[in-house]
């Protein structure tokens, strides 16, 4: 039984690049997610969510990270069509529009967020935090508990290898006995990971944590120009979209519906 | 007779491409004691998990008494070939000593009279019976260490592997391991022994087969590799003490292929004239 | 000749028991810690060696709680009063583990963690991280993350990470136990080097004594919680005493005893296979004379 990566969270971790939406401020990014996602929940019909995708496709692809997007997205691609049966099936009238434009809202949403996790770094997002005034220990937590999730599945890997060794069958038996079999991987999982954590409590003693009320942030999120203006055009779309709708001036091929 | 560990030509890697194992070849004969020495990264842990089939070969054959490890179990494999890891902690999980020890021959569906006059013969040979029914958890490192060996040992499986069993211990410990594969060789069990430890593999092994980068740089009597500058270097591994005093002192005809203690003793005596 | 350096550190009839155990892990233990010092601990599993570097920066007894009996005190700090983030500065430590000691996502990172939590402006951070990343040469990966480093580079950073503190005592505990041969002289060429060329004074406990003894200024062996002996390392570690408690004695050691306990004496305790070659010719041509080094 080796561990394999789920592919459909490939699309939210990060990867590291040297692109133009890589390099803004998570803030920046965060207010585009903000505002993507009021204008898919605005509305009913079709046309807004899959405008909304398309600009994710577009920062995708200048973020270069279609691959991963996609796999995603193929992942997405089971539960839309659960989505989409359940939503079919649910609505009052105009089933078909309905269906499509809820599974074209999931749709819209996950490449979204998708944009952010695959562009922020754990980091940032964790500066970020901090700067929305969240305290620093929990950010550090975050940080911390990001830093460890291989170093964890080397460690399961590991110990399912020595108990295996053992012959203990994994592949067999019961969903009973499976769960009971788990016991000889989980308990020195378990037993492994909290010594672990006093040691690197030592070590964070080692280095001084905690010893002045003001730390020093050597690091810092700062908005520059570019920020700013992603952040402007993110609201301004979202403004002109919010006005439209209060007076009634939407173009009709936005409002369009399926027919059927 | 099938051999015991049979590798052909073995290739191996986690991420396609990157091989971890290139071409690896060698035989181990029932009976025979190997040292398979390398720094980390030669992919030793690597070949060692293909002997149980954790690991299947990407290109070549592992055969294990004649089996083709792609063609059994872990489980199956298990029985024949046992492994004892680096970390006991990686393994300790059982409420007590014996529970622990008792496991493999659970699983290995071992009669309950076989297991319990095994479990005796075990907690007795590695000095346990004291910690019978204490927790493992309680044990201390050299004593985990015994009973991470006891609980592989004591289904007798035909071919034991140790991997970096020296790796944290002390002295005393290293000592207490040693004696422990001496008894084992001298039985006539085929043991292998992966360790990067050079000082240990020297005063205990005739066969050592060295690995660099995936690949078997030597594979000859310990004398003969454990003294090849060449192959340590490639290896990244030291030269013994042994064989460095051996060298610096060859002018005065002290044979440069010592590795063993005593073997250098009687030289120095006899060279000083005592 | 200890008298003229500096008195750093003072362990002074000290004796701990951990929470909740009766048996002391330390047995009226005394170290004096000087300037510029190399010491070596080293002993069997058990022996207390790991308890006492701890003393050092206060993890025991403010981290680990037990009761403590003696006097520690460090850079004129009374180790009871004092909290561990103030002796953080005067003593560093490195743990065996690497993995451990990395919890940050690149090795930059790591070096400025520990400045930022003392609280250094921001150019003082700057200027102390640039000056570790050429000593220690780490600007090939110094944006790399801790996972993706060897075990060998992973404590050089861990190293980096805690010397950046600018602490005058460097307290290493086994660095090298899950690192193979190689790695493990580059860790202690490193630290030798700190020693030698920074005059950091250290405190390094470890198995591997052949690496390690040639160059330490004192070797203390501990057993059973309390110091077995304590001296140069060539008086130690032929010794009864070090013999007994169970020490990883180097060959070239080991080989000096047995052939004195044959007749053979040699003419000093050879630490390296160097040393050991040189004092068998010096033997042979009976220049021996029994002289202690």
């Amino acid at each position: 039984m080796a561990c394999y990566r789920v592919t459909v969270l490939r699309g939210f971790e990060f990867r590291r690049k040297d692109t133009p939406v890589h390099r803004l401020d998570p803030r920046a990014k965060a207010v585009y997610v903000a505002c993507a996602t009021a204008v898919t929940l605005m509305f009913a019909t079709p046309v807004p969510p899959l405008i909304v995708l398309l600009t994710s496709v577009a920062l995708v692809a200048v973020a270069r990270v279609l691959r991963e997007w996609g796999s995603t997205m193929r992942g997405v691609a089971f539960l839309s069509a659960f989505v989409f049966a359940v939503n079919y099936l649910m609505a009052p009238e105009a089933k078909l529009n309905y269906a499509v434009s809820m599974t074209l809202r999931l749709v819209a949403l996950t490449s979204v967020f998708s944009v952010f996790f695959l562009t922020t770094s754990p980091e940032d997002f964790a500066l970020a935090l901090l700067k929305l005034g969240v305290p620093y220990e929990y950010t550090l937590v975050f940080t911390m508990a990001l830093r460890f999730v291989p170093t964890l599945a080397r460690d399961l890997r590991t110990i399912i290898d020595a108990q295996r060794s053992r012959g203990l069958e994994l592949e067999r038996g019961g969903l009973l006995q499976r769960v009971k079999r788990f016991l000889p991987i989980l308990i020195p999982l378990i037993v492994y990971e909290i010594k672990r954590s006093y040691m690197i409590a030592e070590a964070l003693e080692a280095r001084a944590f905690g010893a002045v009320e003001t730390r020093t942030f050597f690091y810092e999120l700062r908005m520059r120009s570019s920020d700013w203006a992603a952040c402007a055009l993110s609201l301004a779309a979202l403004g002109v979209v919010v006005a439209c709708y209060l007076t009634g001036t939407l173009p009709s091929w936005l409002l369009w519906e399926v027919p059927g | 007779m099938a051999a015991a560990v049979e590798v052909e030509d073995l290739y191996f890697y986690y991420t396609m491409g990157e091989y971890v194992l290139r071409g690896v070849t060698f035989t181990v004969e029932l009976g025979e004691s190997v040292a398979i020495m390398g720094s980390n990264g030669a992919g030793k842990t690597t070949l060692v998990k293909h002997l149980n089939g954790l690991l299947k070969p990407v290109r070549g054959v592992v055969r294990v008494l004649g089996m083709d490890t792609r063609e059994h179990s872990v489980a199956e494999l298990a029985r024949h070939v046992g492994v004892v890891f680096q970390n006991p902690d990686h393994q300790l999980f059982a409420e007590t000593v014996e529970e622990e020890v008792r496991f493999a021959l659970e699983n290995f569906g071992f009669p309950e009279d076989e297991i319990e006059e095994r479990v005796e013969w075990a907690l007795a040979e590695f000095g346990l019976e004291r910690y019978r029914k204490a927790s493992p958890f309680s044990l201390s490192e050299g004593e985990k260490k015994r009973l991470a060996i006891a609980s592989v040992v004591v289904y007798e499986p035909d071919v034991l592997v140790l991997d970096e069993p020296t790796v944290g211990q002390d002295a005393i410990q290293r000592e207490r391991i040693a004696e422990m594969l001496r008894g084992f060789m001298k039985r006539g069990r085929t043991v292998i022994v992966v360790s990067h430890d050079v000082e240990f593999v020297a005063e205990l092994f005739d066969r050592v087969i060295v690995m660099s980068r995936g690949r078997v740089v030597a594979d000859g009597s310990a004398r003969s590799v454990l003294t090849d500058l060449a192959v340590l270097s490639e290896a990244r591994l030291e030269l013994p003490q042994v064989a460095e005093c051996a060298r610096r002192l060859g002018d005065l005809g002290v044979p440069r292929d010592l590795v063993r203690l005593e073997e250098l003793e009687e030289h120095l005596l006899r060279v000083v004239g005592v | 000749m200890s008298l003229m350096r500096e008195r750093l550190a003072t362990i002074d009839s000290v004796s701990f028991w951990y929470a909740g155990s009766e048996r002391p892990a330390l047995r009226n233990v005394t170290l004096r810690v000087h300037r510029g010092d190399f010491i070596l601990i080293t002993g069997p599993s058990g022996c207390g060696k790991s308890t006492l570097c701890r003393l050092l920066n206060g993890l025991i007894p403010h981290f680990f709680r037990g009761r403590l009996e003696g006097e520690v005190v460090v850079m004129g700090y009374d180790v009871r009063e004092t909290p561990t983030h103030v002796l953080a500065r005067h003593v560093g430590m490195v743990f065996q583990n690497p993995e451990n000691q990395l919890f940050l996502s690149s090795v930059e990172k790591e070096i400025v963690f520990g400045l930022e939590n003392l609280g250094l402006p921001r150019g003082e951070i700057r200027r102390r991280l640039e000056e570790v990343i050429e000593l220690f040469d780490l600007s090939e990966i110094r944006d790399r993350p801790p996972y993706e480093l060897s075990g060998g580079q992973q404590q050089r950073v861990a190293i980096a990470a805690v010397v950046a503190m600018g602490p005058e005592i460097l307290v290493l505990d086994e660095p090298t136990a899950h690192l193979d041969p190689a790695s493990s002289k580059e860790v202690i060429d490193l630290v030798l080097k700190l020693n030698r060329e920074l005059g950091t004074t250290v405190i390094l406990v470890e198995h591997r004594l052949e690496l390690v003894a040639p160059h330490a200024s004192r070797v203390v062996v501990m057993s059973g919680g309390a110091i077995a002996i304590e001296g140069p390392p060539r008086e130690v570690l032929p010794s009864p005493a070090a013999k007994g408690a169970g020490v990883n004695l180097p060959k070239v050691v080991r080989l000096y005893s047995s052939l004195r306990s044959r007749g053979l004496a040699l003419p000093l305790v050879p630490l390296t296979p160097e040393e050991l070659a040189d004092a068998v010719r010096l033997a042979r041509v009976g220049v021996a004379r029994g002289s202690r080094s």
